[in-house]
């Protein structure tokens, strides 16, 4: 700490990488699709960079005062990643290039072999290519990646290089950094189903490194472990998935495949009934992947990992891999464009899978006391809308009629919305929490030094003792207000747009006579309000109320490179969805219209448009299950929860004008004591996660374990005592066999000579 | 211009010196010399074979195998300094560790 130098002048090496994307576009005939593939190369050659440098320089002073171990470095290809990124998005915005006939650009054939099919006849030459796929979705999740992930390096630099526990170490956390985040460009780019799923494994790998970065740290190699084998679950799933798919079709590119979808290899139509097996599989992988009921239990414990980890995964790249997955398969279903029909069944799993979590986690978030843990569980409620919503597009898209078609393509457009704005409000929360524990820790280590460290009790992430912050960290208080209300759902900012049409076209399911989706669709109406809950409760018992512990004073907003991020997310968070709901982005991203535009509308009328479709739909049904979604998430959820933890702050604290009247509003609705309930039935079994952990566990301790203990005795006794023995005989055998040698030079001579000229022999009685 | 068919003939009687030496002398460095005196037996029957056949494989032959000869005594010369310095001597005789 003490950094009174300008740790700007930090950023000078990023100039010529600045330089790179502009220089590109302004040669003739420069298409950006063909420079697309700088987006995953320029991370990809980056990676080892830093950590071969890391590993020379290691300890040098100017490699850790400059370069930040590394993060500079990794800012700089990020930097290439993102600028190439805004380059495409702004030629296909502005009509450079065309989505509908630029979509797919293939550089090179890997690999060309032949394949013997089980006719036994042999289908020559399967190519398998390296290539883009763009479209809308690949455009706006390419957006959210890059850009994410260049803002949590950039927060990263601040938030790893300050804290003495990296120690020298910092380089292997940008190096595995860089390679995660170009494993989620590169799955986002890829052009076939087989490069998504060599990515989707890359980020696996460093999920794993990255959780487990504190690995002398029992629970965090615990949770590491537990990460990657629970998604490996899932990725099993989504490789017989796969196996299925080019079964039916014949190849994993996407432009075969998706081409006509209902037309198989060799002209068969393709029945439903296997299609449907091809896509349960590939949903299983990105259930896995996405963190949703049943595969759900690592990403709570994958909090072991740094802050800034945690803002990756569970915001920019890993969580949304599974969503970009699923959304990936509208086409199979769509049945107004060549999608194949009788596929309703697995919309509504979606949909149920995603209201059961939303509504599990949402219950679970209620009872945790870390502020990490609270926006985990957050995150796995959030992501559970949005399948929700995609199972209601694949459900909708899947029925026949004018009116299903459309509802299909909106709340597919309103899924992905959401996707955008959780990713953009969450990466921006985990940052921001990250702030809050970084200077927690800060000043736990400066009250309590000299007494060796205070007690190493004491949990910085622990929400119970922190309280009236507000005061003592206005950036960090006003970033997180903005993104819970984004996550709540308040109206106007950020996910309200997004999230009042997933729960609106949930019902609309159930109107139009699907009954089956009337369960998911209570569920997420009802996480409507319990998000207003659990998110204000997080928010009013860090930030407003008495200071829990002597901690809080001593708070000081002052480590550099934390705030920058945490400023850009909240304007984006604050004004973002408005803006681009008023740009129709929701007809964008499900391909309805190609560009972000008033469509021919001034400002206000489009505002207005965006206004009346949100708060006062036509149909009587859907106005009240919008009001009833505000109701809930705006004012039960968040009056209950500043009840329980609000209140005014210390007296001689005041709070910037952003949070002030929150924390002012928060201490007026009284206070009401609910021990009684922390200490239920209930409330024990939420915290214990519902059990889940221990079922699975105790489910591996009865199945798994004993095979395991089964297989290293078959190992040890049987494969090995066989080798044992062969060992064992030779030795014998071999001792029998040197009794009978001299070890006299000539008669090996002599015994030469007669084996030869029996040869020899041989050889001239066979020639007679 | 000789009939090969006596080079031929000198070439078994050397072969045989060599392989009767190899067989009856106790030095080491004696039926290494011995060794030698077959391979180049052999050789001269290659080289009678090239002239009689006018053929240049035979001599590129011969070529070959007096390096590979060359190097072999090397090999043979360090072996037996090695066997020198351990057992104090170069008798063949004696010389029978690889019986245990």
């Amino acid at each position: 700490m003490g950094e009174t130098k300008n740790e700007y002048r930090l950023l000078l090496p990023l100039l010529p990488f600045l330089a790179i994307v502009p220089f590109l576009a302004s040669q003739p005939d420069s298409n950006s699709t063909d420079f697309a593939w700088l987006i995953v190369v320029v991370p990809f050659i980056m990676f080892p960079i830093i950590l071969i440098t890391g590993q020379v320089y290691n300890k040098n002073e100017t490699w850790k005062s400059t370069w930040k171990e590394g993060g500079i470095l990794g800012l700089a290809a990020l930097l290439v990643s993102l600028s190439t990124t805004i380059w495409i998005i702004y030629d296909y915005l502005i009509g450079n290039a065309d989505i509908e006939h630029n979509d797919v650009t293939s550089w090179l054939e890997w690999i060309s072999f032949d394949v013997l099919q089980s006719d036994y006849t042999i289908a020559q030459n399967r190519i398998l290519g390296v290539g883009v796929w763009i479209d809308s979705l690949t455009l706006m999740l390419l957006f959210v990646a890059t850009f994410l992930c260049f803002l949590i390096c950039w927060f990263a630099i601040g938030y790893m290089t300050t804290d003495p526990i990296n120690e020298d170490s910092n380089h292997r956390f940008f190096a595995e950094f860089v390679l995660f985040s170009l494993g989620m460009f590169g799955m986002v780019l890829a052009d076939n189903f087989l490069w998504l799923f060599i990515f989707w494994e890359v980020m696996g790998l460093c999920s794993y490194l990255l959780i487990g970065f504190y690995y002398w740290k029992e629970s965090a190699a615990y949770a590491a472990k537990k990460a990657f084998l629970t998604t490996r679950v899932g990725d099993v799933f989504l490789m017989v998935g796969l196996l299925i798919l080019y079964d039916i079709y014949g190849s994993l590119d996407f432009a075969v495949v998706f081409d006509d979808p209902s037309t198989g290899i060799g002209g068969v139509a393709v029945e439903s009934g296997e299609l449907f097996w091809a896509l349960m599989m590939l949903f299983i992988g990105a259930v896995g992947k996405s963190a949703q009921f049943p595969l759900h239990v690592w990403l709570p414990d994958a909090m072991e990992g740094p802050t800034p980890v945690s803002a990756l995964i569970h915001a920019a790249t890993m969580v949304n891999a599974g969503l970009y997955l699923v959304a990936r398969l509208m086409p199979f279903v769509d049945i107004h464009h060549q999608g194949v029909a009788g596929l309703e069944d697995f919309g509504l799993i979606v949909a149920w899978i995603g209201g059961i979590t939303a509504f599990m986690a949402a219950s679970i978030a209620f009872v945790q006391n870390d502020i990490k843990k609270v926006l985990a569980y957050s995150t796995m409620s959030q992501l559970a809308y949005i399948f929700t919503g995609l199972g209601s597009a694949l459900y909708f898209l899947n029925t026949p009629g004018e009116f299903n078609h459309h509802a299909g393509l909106f709340v597919l457009g309103a899924s992905l919305f959401h996707l955008f704005n959780h990713a953009m409000a969450k990466g921006m929360l985990f940052m921001a929490s990250g702030s809050v524990i970084h200077e927690i820790h800060h000043a736990h280590d400066h009250l309590h030094h000299g007494s060796d460290h205070g007690d190493h009790d004491f949990d910085p992430q622990d929400m119970r003792n922190m309280g009236g912050l507000a005061s003592k960290m206005p950036v960090t208080s006003t970033a997180m207000m903005f993104g819970s209300m984004s996550i709540i759902g308040i109206p106007l900012i950020g996910g309200f747009w997004s999230k009042e049409g997933i729960i609106a076209e949930t019902w609309a399911a159930y109107f139009h006579g699907e009954t089956m989706i009337l369960g998911p669709a209570i569920l997420i109406l009802v996480t409507a309000g319990m998000t207003g809950f659990y998110m204000s409760r997080m928010w009013f018992m860090t930030f407003a109320g008495q200071p829990k512990s002597d901690v809080v004073d001593h708070v000081h907003e002052t480590t550099p490179w934390i705030k920058e991020p945490l400023f850009i997310l909240t304007l984006i968070t604050a004004i973002g969805g408005f803006a681009l709901a008023t740009l129709g982005i929701v007809d964008f991203l499900s391909n309805e219209s190609h560009h972000l535009s008033l469509h021919g509308h001034s400002l206000i009328e489009q505002i207005q448009h965006e206004l009346e479709h949100a708060f006062l739909p036509e149909d009587q049904k859907l106005r009240m299950v919008g009001w009833t979604t505000i109701l809930l998430s705006f004012v039960i959820g968040p009056i209950m929860a500043a009840r329980i933890h609000g209140g005014q702050l210390k007296d001689g604290q005041r709070a910037n004008i952003f949070v002030g009247w929150l924390v002012k509003l928060s201490g007026k609705f009284g206070t009401q004591d609910v021990t009684w309930l922390a200490e239920s039935q209930l409330a024990e079994a939420l915290d214990k996660r519902l059990y889940f952990d221990d079922l699975y566990e105790g489910i591996i301790a009865r199945t798994v374990i004993p095979f395991a203990e089964f297989s290293a005795w078959f190992d040890k006794n049987v494969i090995d005592g066989i080798i044992k023995q062969i060992e064992s005989n030779s030795v014998l055998g071999s001792v029998q066999i040197r009794k009978v040698t001299t070890g006299n030079a000539r008669d090996y001579i002599l015994m030469a000579t007669v084996g030869a000229l029996c040869i020899f022999a041989l050889l001239m009685g066979v020639n007679i | 211009m000789i009939d090969p068919s006596w080079i031929s003939g000198l070439g078994v009687i050397l072969f045989g010196i060599g392989l009767l030496g190899a067989f009856t002398r106790k030095n080491a460095i004696i039926v290494l010399m011995c060794i030698e005196v077959m391979l180049n037996a052999a050789n001269l029957n290659f080289v009678a074979g090239a002239s009689h056949y006018g053929d240049v494989d035979g001599w590129v032959f011969t070529a070959i195998a007096i390096a590979i000869a060359a190097a072999e005594v090397a090999i043979g010369l360090a072996i037996l300094l090695s066997l020198y310095s351990t057992q104090e001597t170069i008798s063949l005789d004696e010389a029978s560790i690889l019986r245990n």
